[in-house]
């Protein structure tokens, strides 16, 4: 146990487990630096406040809300009303396009849409200020019981649609918990990931408000923004993120001491030795890292750094390897619709990534992926959704889409198809962190002698160049 | 300014190539990711914060659109 305070049992299905779970501690117990100070009483009230407006415009328990939100105090704001008014909270990346959300939508068919009429606070924000708009959308009540829905990208197209109930998002917090190496009530999490993704929502927003621990959002995605969110207050800071922002601190060149700064810790993908080099030498704080999925939230951890690249599997977890590929305890399937038995069957998740687990330590290494994910500034993206739709765009002939230090797109156009209309087209269908780096226009794409398109990145990059 | 040559796009092509390992030949668009790390090293070079809109920042698409709204943020805040 890392000295977090017990939890008296929530019924997690009620709404009631936001106040039983989430609000617990004193009213004016700061939760959230913006960097003014917010404390639990006046989130209370806002979030009172929300549930009349949500509720004005058609919500009712048992309806879902979909919240198209950057992280803002909107966000947690309308997120903790919709569960407070028993609804399900279906959380849509605000950087996803009007294509994909409308397709969500008509999917999902929540009562209410929250999405920002106005936002501000200038760019880089990692928390922005939004005026949010509450909108009726339809009059159904959500097919599942399920607390939250998240889309991740999908290998079929579409994006997966995964949910979670109240009781899993509890059982994960209750997770984090026991863990030795996060943040301790009264300490400080300086919160880089999107509160809208697993990391963030449950590693940082749920847990700091069950735990007692406040959440700092740096004041912009710098590292000096980070540094200063650090050094604002004398309290132990655990800084929270992915591999993108270990390079972000270790590049800053400020000799401020930061007696304070505890530890990092990243989710996402595997960070190379030099880099952990780099930011241990810099800063003198161990590097932790994490391992989760949206499915079923965080998997594994080495939050000292001492087993990289090994992470040992969290209390109340387990991970096995069925054929190289590495297995997650997870009692339902998360999806909603048909679950695909090659992804969830018989209580294990197949998480598609390649790994080994060490019979005598239990420790897990993971090799890679074995499908066409990959990941992006610690979103996952799928290739095959990438390329499935640059391949239906007008005036594409054919389409193959690989990972190349980059998302690279090679396409064959049916006539003449201008770079900058394509660019145009994918930037109307794909969210920003979804589309190409790298477009390559071929009169013909390489192709296999029974005509298959080849996709060697080899070949593909001759056939680029040439 | 100070002691720091005019940003050229040779030098937004080393430091993402800083960011991704790759000495050599830089993808032509760049995300959020890579433009949060030039605004970065770029006020670290010049050693001034640019106050950039979302607006400007939304628009850049390429290592030339960047080129172009930092130096004119630079040329601003010589001003």
């Amino acid at each position: 146990m890392n000295g977090n305070p017990s939890s008296r049992d929530s019924d997690a299905t009620d709404p009631d487990w936001v106040d039983d779970f989430l609000f617990t501690g004193k009213p004016a117990d700061v939760c959230l630096r913006l960097p003014d100070p917010v404390d639990r009483g006046t989130l209370h009230r806002l979030v009172t406040a929300a549930q009349t407006r949500l509720d004005a415009a058609g919500l009712r328990p048992g309806g879902a809300v979909a919240l198209r939100l950057p992280p803002s105090l909107a966000y947690v704001v309308n997120l903790l009303a919709t569960w407070r008014s028993g609804a399900q909270a279906i959380l849509l990346d605000h950087r996803l396009t009007d294509h994909e959300v409308d397709r969500a939508l008509r999917r999902l068919t929540p009562q209410v849409v929250v999405a920002p009429v106005r936002t501000g606070g200038g760019a880089l924000r990692v928390f922005v200020e939004v005026t949010e708009g509450v909108t009726r959308y339809g009059d159904r009540p959500a097919p599942t019981d399920h607390a939250v829905i998240q889309l991740s990208s999908g290998s079929t197209g579409p994006a997966k649609v995964i949910g979670r109930n109240a009781a899993d998002l509890v059982a994960e917090v209750r997770r984090y918990t026991q863990l030795d190496g996060v943040a301790l009530p009264g300490e400080r999490l300086i919160l880089l990931p999107s509160m809208v993704h697993v990391l963030g929502l449950v590693g940082g927003l749920l847990y700091g408000l069950h735990a007692g621990v406040e959440l700092v959002p740096p004041e912009r995605l710098s590292g000096g923004a980070v540094l200063d969110a650090i050094g604002a207050a004398d309290s132990p800071a655990t800084v929270l993120g992915v591999p993108f922002h270990i390079g972000l601190l270790a590049a800053t060149q400020s000799d401020r001491p930061l007696p304070m700064f505890t530890r990092m810790i990243t989710g996402g993908e595997l960070v190379s030795a030099t880099t952990v080099r780099s930011f241990t030498e810099r800063f003198g704080v161990p590097l932790g890292n994490m391992y989760g999925m949206t499915e079923v939230g965080v998997i594994g951890t080495d939050l000292h750094g001492q087993h990289r690249p090994g992470i040992l599997p969290v209390p109340g977890i387990d991970v096995r390897e069925v054929a190289g590929e590495l297995w997650v305890s997870c009692p339902d399937s998360p999806y909603l619709g048909h679950t695909d038995p090659s992804r969830w069957s018989e209580g294990w998740l197949h998480t598609r990534d390649a790994g080994t687990v060490d019979p005598d330590s239990g420790l897990v290494t993971i090799h890679g992926r074995l499908d066409s994910q990959v990941s992006v500034g610690g979103m996952k993206v799928d290739l095959t959704e990438v390329e499935k739709t640059v391949a239906e765009l007008p005036g594409v002939a054919a389409a193959v889409v690989v990972w190349d230090d980059g998302i690279t797109a090679y396409v064959q156009p049916v006539g003449t198809l201008a770079e900058e209309t394509l660019d145009q087209q994918l930037a109307e269908r794909l969210a920003s962190y979804k589309r190409p780096r790298t477009l390559r226009l071929l009169d013909q794409l390489p192709r296999t002698t029974t005509g298959k398109l080849v996709r060697s990145v080899e070949t593909l990059r001759t056939a680029g160049t040439s | 300014m100070a002691g720091q040559p005019d940003l050229a796009r040779v030098d937004l092509v080393a430091m993402l190539a800083q960011l991704t390992d790759r000495p050599t030949e830089q993808p032509e668009r760049i995300g959020s990711m890579e433009l949060a790390w030039l605004v970065h090293l770029v006020e670290q070079r010049y050693d001034r914060r640019l106050d950039f809109t979302d607006d400007q920042l939304a628009g850049i698409r390429t290592i030339d659109d960047a080129l172009v709204v930092f130096q004119t943020a630079l040329a601003v805040a010589n001003g």
